[in-house]
């Protein structure tokens, strides 16, 4: 399973982004239930963070329940993992996302303040107004 | 005194001469954790380090290294467990590369034989070389290599990336990350490059003019610390929000900017004021270093 | 590890003056033939001076007349003295301060081995560089002296050799303790030759008491006695000043 560098100045804390690199490679059927993740350790050199970070990342999946810690042997993807229900909602919302990425682009709104309302939304919104 | 911090000092002090480089430091380094160690020049990074290694003597204070006081009688054996790089990375120019590590062997028990052998080619060390005709990033690789065979559980260095170009950098850093993983190695670094920092490190400390002013986990800080904006629909007023936790404020026409470790409380505070809208976004170590150095005024 | 890094810091030096002093020596040995040739015209030349610069001069002239006597004169109360003590002073100098210079004193510092101990190996290692220095050379008359038609005793090489190692180690000491309070190469080696210049004045003051008699070992010569106060002394003083150093060294800062 190939994993991207995560961005350590995007705001978002890196074991959060590996948490989602995981959960969206499951949803897109990249890896699959009963697959191996890579070890903390050699993952942890491969995209040089810390390996606290990517135990903190699999701890925190295996409580989602997402993945299990096989003593001795690894991580594995678990059964119970996002459903393909999961793979459907995520393949409707890329489309709901797609739409209105079209819609405001077509209305004049540049990328980056688009990526900025996104961002903006997400985390603001959940404080409401 | 606790044995979970590797490093700790309480209200430390040095005096040179005339010049206070340390006021007061309280550093808090866990084990087992890459703890970034970041000021500006001058701040007194280097006088720490050289107190925690008992190459200077504190004025003031205390400070415990791996449970021991640096300047006790078991401070040389607690030396064993310690991997340390200079900022200047001068090393014997008298020896040749082999010459220095087969001296450096010895004195440490817990010393790495299979590590040397993967390091030397890593790093591109060739063993014959005398160390006077190294290159500035090649002498850091060496002496990076000598302080990681150690099998050391705290590895201190002191700008370990400077002068190294981004490949050899990503290098050195994997090497950190990678003897990290599985031990209970804790290693704290000083650095400039806060992109480093970001990328492996779980904890910062942050010093200014011989004090600690901000420290914690990396997460944390950044969890916490958040710029948020308030757009008003006429001039930002000049009122001035008393919440704590405030770091910075900004005024700039409608527009008034918070920079502040407790975004709820202030949006809370500000709403008083009836801004036309809230906005709060994450903010990086560099901005959260910028400001926590910055001079009052 | 600590033995052969203090034997690289030093070896030039060390080497340097093991040859420059055997070679001296060995030098000397051949001089006193030239030396029996120009006898005559001396004599000659100051027999009819009554003056008190004459005695003296005749004085030496006697001495040097016989092999033994002009070995003493030429090699260990001139050469072997002088070099000898600045030799002793350039092997003490440096240590760890002066690696501060460098910035190597970090490395050396952070390695899991007390001050004491660095400046014990330093020491030890000079030390034994000294007793090198102070043995060997004085060991190489009875060696030529047959290719002159002379003889010389091993046990007198010997005795010498001891007097210059005595008095040198005290330099030695010397240059090592001010080696902990000055992190630059010059002003240990200066303010050591300064006390050697000091001690040679207060020699022409108190000649019975001399450090550099003790050196060149007069009274062995002239009588046939060790001087053991002068050893017991030198032994006492470098000790003091090794002692000095180390403490010294212990609280300084870097």
């Amino acid at each position: 399973m190939l994993m991207l560098k995560p961005n350590p100045s995007s705001g978002v804390p890196i074991y959060l982004q590996l948490i989602e690199q995981v959960k969206y490679a499951i949803a897109t059927g990249a890896v699959r239930p009963g697959e191996q993740l890579p070890g903390i350790r050699p993952l942890a050199e491969e995209l040089v963070i810390n390996p606290n970070t990517v135990a903190k990342a699999y701890r925190e999946l295996e409580h989602e329940g997402v993945i299990e810690l096989r003593q001795g042997a690894g991580a594995f993807v678990t059964d119970n993992a996002p459903s393909k229900k999961d793979t459907e909602k995520l393949r409707t919302a890329q489309a709901a996302v797609a739409v209105t990425v079209e819609r405001l682009r077509g209305r004049g709104v540049a990328d980056a303040d688009i990526r900025r309302l996104f961002e903006a939304e997400l985390l603001g919104g959940k404080r409401g107004e | 005194m606790s044995d979970h911090l590797a490093i700790e000092t309480a209200d430390l002090w040095k005096r040179y001469d005339d010049v206070e480089a340390l006021r007061g430091l309280n550093l808090q380094v866990p084990t087992g954790s890459i703890c970034g160690f970041l000021g500006r020049n001058g701040a007194g990074k280097t006088t720490a380090i050289k107190v925690l290694l008992g190459m200077a003597r504190p004025t003031k204070g205390t400070a415990r290294v791996l449970g021991v006081a640096p300047n006790d009688a078991g401070a040389a054996a607690m030396r064993q467990r310690i991997g340390f790089v200079s900022d200047e990375k001068d090393l014997y120019d008298y020896m040749t590369v082999g010459e220095i590590i087969a001296f450096t062997r010895p004195l440490f028990p817990g010393w790495r034989r299979e590590l040397e052998q993967t390091y030397l080619a890593t790093f591109e060390l060739p063993p014959h070389r005398g160390i006077k005709d190294l290159s500035r990033g090649t002498r850091t690789k060496l002496a990076l290599l000598l302080a990681l065979c150690r099998g050391a559980e705290l590895l201190i260095l002191d700008e370990p990336t400077s002068g190294l170009d981004p490949a050899m950098a990503e290098d050195v850093l994997r090497a950190l990350v990678g003897h990290v993983a599985g031990q209970e190695t804790t290693i704290f670094f000083s650095s400039h490059q806060l992109s480093e920092v970001d990328q492996i490190c779980d904890h910062v400390a942050i010093v200014d003019r011989g004090r600690l002013v901000l420290g914690g986990a990396l997460d944390d800080l950044r969890g916490r610390y958040q710029r948020v904006q308030f757009v008003f629909a006429g001039e930002a007023p000049h009122a001035s929000l008393k919440t704590p936790g405030i770091v910075r404020v900004q005024r700039q026409g409608r527009v008034l900017t918070v920079l502040t470790n407790d975004s709820e409380a202030v949006i809370a505070d500000a709403r008083a004021l009836s801004p036309a809208s809230i906005d709060a976004s994450p903010v990086t170590l560099k901005d959260i270093f910028l400001e926590s150095v910055r001079t009052e005024d | 590890m600590l033995w052969h890094k203090a034997w690289l810091e030093t070896r030039w030096r060390f080497v340097t003056g093991l040859l420059i002093l055997t070679v001296m020596t060995g030098v000397s040995v051949y001089e006193y033939v030239l030396a029996l040739r120009m006898m005559p015209l001396a004599d000659s030349v100051l027999a009819g001076d009554a003056s008190p610069l004459g005695a003296v001069l005749r004085d030496a002239i006697t001495v040097q007349r016989e092999f033994r006597g002009f070995i003493w004169y030429n090699a260990f109360r001139d050469n072997l003295t002088t070099m000898g003590v600045l030799f002793a002073v350039l092997l003490g100098c440096g240590g760890v301060l002066a690696e501060g210079k460098k910035g190597t004193a970090l490395f050396t510092l952070s390695l899991p081995v007390t001050r004491r101990r660095l400046l014990g190996t330093r020491a030890g290692m000079g030390l034994a560089q000294c007793f090198v220095i102070a043995m060997i050379p004085p060991l190489t008359i009875p060696l030529l002296a047959p290719a002159v038609g002379q003889q010389f005793s091993v046990v007198d090489a010997l005795a010498h050799g001891l007097c210059l190692f005595f008095v040198g180690a005290l330099f030695y000491s010397l240059a090592a303790f001010l080696s902990t309070m000055f992190g630059d190469f010059w002003r240990p080696l200066l303010i050591a030759f300064g006390v050697a210049c000091v001690a040679a004045m207060a020699q022409f003051a108190a000649p019975e008491y001399g450090l550099f008699r003790i050196m060149n070992g007069e009274d062995y010569f002239r009588n046939g006695t060790l001087p053991w106060m002068g050893f017991v002394t030198s032994a006492v003083l470098a000790s003091a000043l090794l002692y000095g150093a180390a403490e010294t060294l212990e609280r300084r800062d870097f």
